[in-house]
């Protein structure tokens, strides 16, 4: 599995859209971080859902908050998309599939290789992205204690955060986040078992997110939005501006299982039985 | 009798309603060069990847050096195969396409046969370029080096000299001659009919997914009835060959004459010609491939070797 998982990496990690990808989490941050130091409308109408960027004005350690909290809910979404609805359309498409079925690689190793690939490169992201935006943030606005006024957290008491817990649910949101990809991952790597068009694949697996976001913010769908994919992507953040560790993660990280499990089986399935016709 | 290394038993490959291939027998063995031969469509290309494990056959046997082929079948690591062109992840160079194809099952690139296949690509300093920058042609090539790494037994061959210019088209003849010599079997689909003839010893036809016929090129080109006849009298000839229920038609051309049989068999010309005191100078077939081929085709399938099914014929018998 190691040398599959060694030549499917350089395969991956080699193209230029990956170096494209890899620059535009460096600069999109420093962008952000810059946009936060800049001098803006600090009226009364702005206190409204954007806490977490009032919040990193006063420390740097909580930039890559706010900063993952605006782009896991579309960039991240799509680059995620991208890796998995990619990974095994783009072989088949290229046609080089077949030559690795005929080494013979197994088709379920082949297939968990390409996996694991493009949910390092998504974690790989994630993890840029907040790096990126922590050492803006240190820089600009140092990596001092957080003090969260009442108003930001609802009805919760002010209250503070210092620079270790800042750091520690920093890193468990960072991990949070890339973690709940895990369901784009499984659902884009069975639509990439379907089809030898890459774009296609990656469509599909967007699509499906986008939908999933969609329906979400209608309630009057009831208990099922539970179960979407997209649910509990933000159940991170009352880490910040509640002072709680959400119960709402745990659940979040089972529905991400869940996922992985029924589409993650289903794309085995298929890959084993399909006839390789590209 | 030798283990076939190729063995296809009854296959069938059905795509919902349509039959790609429909009860498909014959056997490729031990240092055979067959050609599998058929217009487009036959089922050329859908035999060769379920013989790879690319596809499940629907009903029958595909096997394998005796092992009946599934998808990632252990024993395809003994076969080098190209099936359709030769593909490549084109944004990596051709020698780290290699490499990366070669060590994905494990091991080092300088395990491999790399200075055959380095030899045989013949692309100098573009074997570091991308992919993406070959012609079709050096694709090929590349194909064929990467198929050569693992110094198979048996060479699947799916069109192999297409894209290549006429100079690269002798090179992959000669290099399949060398390696038959050097004991490797070979199964190739081809639609250029006089590489075929002059490449390989055997041939299996097919069209609209069946066996039409299987045999040696020559018993294939003799087959079908068209024999030249050249004779000290080639009037007398005209005369007593006329005379012949199974002579169908025949006319002078060169220093001998053209007949046509109704059944193929030219033992009753040689016999009729001998018994009326003419001195048989020669008797051969009449046509070359691409006419035997086109007569196949039209007419009803043929196994021309008398051996058990499936069919087989002893791979000295061409050589």
């Amino acid at each position: 599995m190691i040398p599959l998982l060694r030549t499917e990496m350089i395969k991956a990690a080699r193209r230029t859209r990956t170096y494209v990808i890899a620059l535009g989490l460096i600069v999109l941050p420093a962008v952000i971080v810059f946009a936060l130091n800049s001098r803006g409308d600090h009226g009364p109408g702005r206190e409204r859902g954007d806490g977490l960027f009032r919040l990193a004005q006063q420390s740097g350690l909580l930039v890559p908050a706010a900063v993952l909290s605006i782009m896991s809910g579309f960039l991240l979404v799509v680059i995620a998309g991208m890796f998995a609805g990619d990974s095994v359309a783009s072989d088949a498409g290229w046609g080089n599939l077949r030559y690795l079925l005929m080494r013979p690689v197994p088709r379920g190793r082949l297939l968990i290789a390409k996996a694991i690939v493009a949910g390092t490169l998504i974690w790989a992201c994630t993890l840029l992205v907040a790096l990126t935006a922590l050492v803006g943030g240190a820089i600009v606005f140092g990596t001092n204690a957080v003090t969260v006024p009442s108003a930001i957290g609802g009805g919760v008491a002010g209250f503070h955060l210092d620079a270790s817990v800042l750091l520690l649910r920093l890193a468990l949101a960072t991990g949070y986040v890339a973690f709940g990809f895990t369901a784009l991952l499984a659902l884009g790597t069975f639509f990439s078992t379907l089809t030898d068009t890459a774009a296609g694949a990656i469509g599909a697996t967007i699509g499906v997110y986008i939908v999933s976001e969609i329906l979400d913010g209608i309630s009057q769908i009831g208990r099922i939005r539970y179960g979407f994919p997209t649910h509990y992507l933000s159940a991170w953040e009352p880490m910040f501006t509640e002072n709680r560790l959400p119960t709402d993660m745990l659940v979040g990280v089972a529905v991400q299982i869940a996922y992985l499990a029924v589409f993650g089986t289903a794309a085995v399935i298929w890959f084993r039985r399909k006839d390789l016709r590209s | 009798m030798p283990m076939p290394i190729v063995n296809v038993t009854g296959l069938w490959k059905n795509f919902g309603e349509v039959s790609a291939v429909e009860d498909l027998s014959f056997v490729v063995e031990q240092g055979q060069v067959c050609g599998l031969l058929g217009p487009n469509g036959a089922g050329k290309s859908t035999t060769l990847r379920v013989l790879m494990g690319l596809e499940r056959p629907s009903r029958g046997t595909a096997e394998l050096f005796g092992v009946s082929v599934q998808p990632g079948c252990g024993e395809l690591i003994r076969v080098g195969a190209m099936v359709e062109q030769a593909a490549f992840v084109p944004h990596l160079s051709g020698m780290l396409n290699l490499r990366l194809w070669w060590e994905a099952l494990g091991g080092h690139l300088r395990d491999a046969d790399l200075d055959t296949a380095l030899g045989i690509a013949d692309l100098g300093d573009a074997i570091n370029r991308k992919v993406r920058t070959y012609s079709q042609g050096m694709k090929q090539r590349l194909g064929f080096a990467r198929l050569l790494l693992a110094r198979p037994e048996l060479l699947v061959l799916d069109e192999p000299t297409n894209g290549l210019d006429p100079g690269e088209i002798r090179d992959i003849r000669e290099l399949i001659g060398r390696l038959t010599r050097e004991g490797a079997t070979v199964l190739l689909s081809s639609h250029h009919l006089s590489e075929v003839e002059q490449t390989c010893s055997h041939l299996v036809v097919m069209n609209h997914g069946k066996l039409v016929s299987s045999g040696t090129v020559a018993q294939l080109v003799g087959s079908t009835g068209s024999v030249y006849v050249e004779v000290d009298d080639r009037e007398r000839a005209r005369t007593v060959l006329s005379a012949l229920p199974s002579v169908r038609n025949l006319h002078l051309q060169g220093d001998g004459l053209v007949v046509d049989l109704h059944d193929g068999r030219r033992s009753d010309l040689s016999v009729a010609l001998m018994t009326a005191g003419l001195r048989l100078e020669t008797i051969a077939p009449a046509q070359r491939l691409e006419d035997a081929f086109l007569e196949l085709l039209e007419g009803p399938a043929r196994d021309l070797t008398p051996s058990e099914t499936p069919v087989a014929v002893d791979a000295t018998e061409a050589q």
